[in-house]
């Protein structure tokens, strides 16, 4: 990295957090299934940083029981009794890989020896039906231009999805995972990120799959619109007790939700409690919905390091993707002779 | 095969990815090949983004056939205490899963167990599962 870069003060200040943190490695504790509290929609001065920021530091689980959409049979209900939402925590947390030998759902390791079932993460309550707020609890429908633009996306790669890496996911290719964000959304294991600030930044670690995003909060304006990147170009600043960040400039590649280029998030992080921060976000993309839509879900502080994920160092299952699909072809040319 | 580079359309699949594997195991492995395997560890890989076991498995010919076993994301493993020294080289292991579609000796670890089938990872009665038979 350029030492002069304007990132670099805050890149190198996460990087030195992260090693500092490599020395609590032996002393990993065993952590069995938990559920924070739920939060409450009250605020809080949040403790302040040397420079008077509140203070969102620390290492947090985005982890969820609820989903991003609300269930169709729920309707208009937008929220849970105690009772209720006690009740669907506990059945979904309790929910486990069920598949039958010899099919396709059964080819897999298993889930919770490995620690990656939802029940074996720390977990946050909440009384809401769904991450997207409001009465109808789910993304809009996309307009269309967008229908015809994922389409023909579709179509254009159907057939082809095992051609050679560049044509799978993102995640496969260790480009970027989709819950990273913004805006940030549950993963299905290690959801964890970690938070670090200084003088006129804001930096966010996620453990999947491995990415900062730099946040600078000195008041400087958005990239050029030329500029294009994977998380877009994320600009914050501070709303009394909140953290607001808005991204644009992202890349029509990073597609959220089958989104464009023009995809704008407005994120909001106040803290809450020691133990938690309220996020929201508000997604809105002229290119791809007639109206924006907002979602929030509280983050719970866990005991940290961030485990590193050095996805691509690891990556064995690109090749073998490939070679399975080599053999498959090479089969069915054996079939038809 | 027809290679068509069509990078920007990865893009689509994020939309609804399997938020549970780092990539596609059903276009890794072939579930009309189950294997069972019996063996020795001679390596763990804890890597990410999956954990591979190498393992040694004796032939009824007396031979040896070393095997890749595949695993979850280590990060998890370790935010429960596991260390590299929690399955050390030398340890015999039973392994069920599927092997690989293009024949090598590759499988992913549906179902790990030590020789006394205890569970490989989680022996003790916390995970929770009901199918955990560590339990019982």
């Amino acid at each position: 990295m350029n030492p002069r870069s304007p990132i670099c003060p805050m890149l190198c200040a996460a990087a030195v957090f992260t090693l500092a943190s490599a020395s609590a490695f032996a002393q990993a504790v065993p952590a069995a299934a938990k559920v924070a509290p739920a939060t409450t929609a009250t605020t809080r001065s949040a403790p302040r940083t040397a420079d008077g920021q509140p203070d969102l530091q620390g290492v947090w689980s985005t982890a969820s029981v609820t989903p991003l959409e609300r269930p169709k049979d729920l309707g208009a209900k937008e929220f849970f009794t105690k009772e209720e939402a006690e009740a669907y925590e506990k059945k979904t947390l309790a929910q486990h890989e069920v598949a039958t030998p010899g099919t396709y759902g059964d080819v897999h390791y298993s889930m919770a020896q490995f620690g990656l079932e939802k029940g074996q993460a720390t977990v946050a309550s909440t009384i809401r039906t769904s991450l997207i707020i409001g009465p109808e609890g789910r993304i809009p429908p996309m307009l269309p231009e967008a229908v015809q633009r994922n389409a023909a996306r579709a179509a254009a790669i159907k057939g082809h999805e095992f051609d050679g890496p560049e044509n799978r996911t993102l995640g496969e290719q260790c480009i970027m995972w989709p819950n990273e964000g913004p805006p940030i959304q549950p993963a299905g294991y290690n959801s964890n990120l970690q938070i670090v600030q200084g003088p006129g930044y804001v930096a966010i670690l996620q453990e999947m799959i491995h990415d900062v995003r730099i946040i600078p909060t000195d008041g400087s304006p958005h990239l050029a619109s030329n500029i294009r990147q994977w998380f877009g170009d994320s600009r914050g600043h501070w709303e009394g007790e909140t953290l607001v960040v808005d991204t644009t400039n992202f890349t029509a590649r990073t597609a959220f939700r089958g989104s464009s280029e023009n995809l704008h998030v407005v994120e909001r992080f106040t803290r809450q409690a020691d133990n938690s921060i309220l996020y929201q976000f508000t997604v809105e993309d002229p290119s791809t919905w007639a109206k924006s839509w907002s979602g929030e879900m509280p983050m719970t502080k866990i005991d940290g390091p961030l485990f590193e994920y050095a996805c691509h160092e690891g990556n064995y299952g690109m090749r073998n993707n490939l070679s399975g699909a080599r053999a498959e072809e090479k089969a069915a040319q054996s079939a038809g002779k | 095969m027809r290679i068509k580079s069509l990078a920007a359309i990865a893009a689509l699949a994020m939309a609804s990815p399997s938020m549970w594997a780092h990539h596609s195991f059903a276009a890794e492995f072939d579930p009309n090949k189950p294997v069972k395997l019996k063996g020795t560890v001679t390596q763990m890989e804890w890597i990410n983004p999956h954990s591979w076991i190498h393992m040694d498995v004796k032939n009824p010919d007396g031979t040896v056939t070393s095997w890749m076993i595949e695993g979850g994301s280590p990060n998890a493993l370790l935010r429960r205490g596991f260390t590299k020294n929690s399955l050390p080289v030398g340890s015999e292991i039973v392994v069920e899963g599927y092997q690989a579609k293009d024949a090598s000796n590759r499988a992913n670890g549906r179902d790990l167990t030590f020789a006394d089938g205890t569970k490989l990872f989680l022996g003790s009665a916390n995970s929770g599962a009901p199918d955990d038979k560590s339990e019982k």
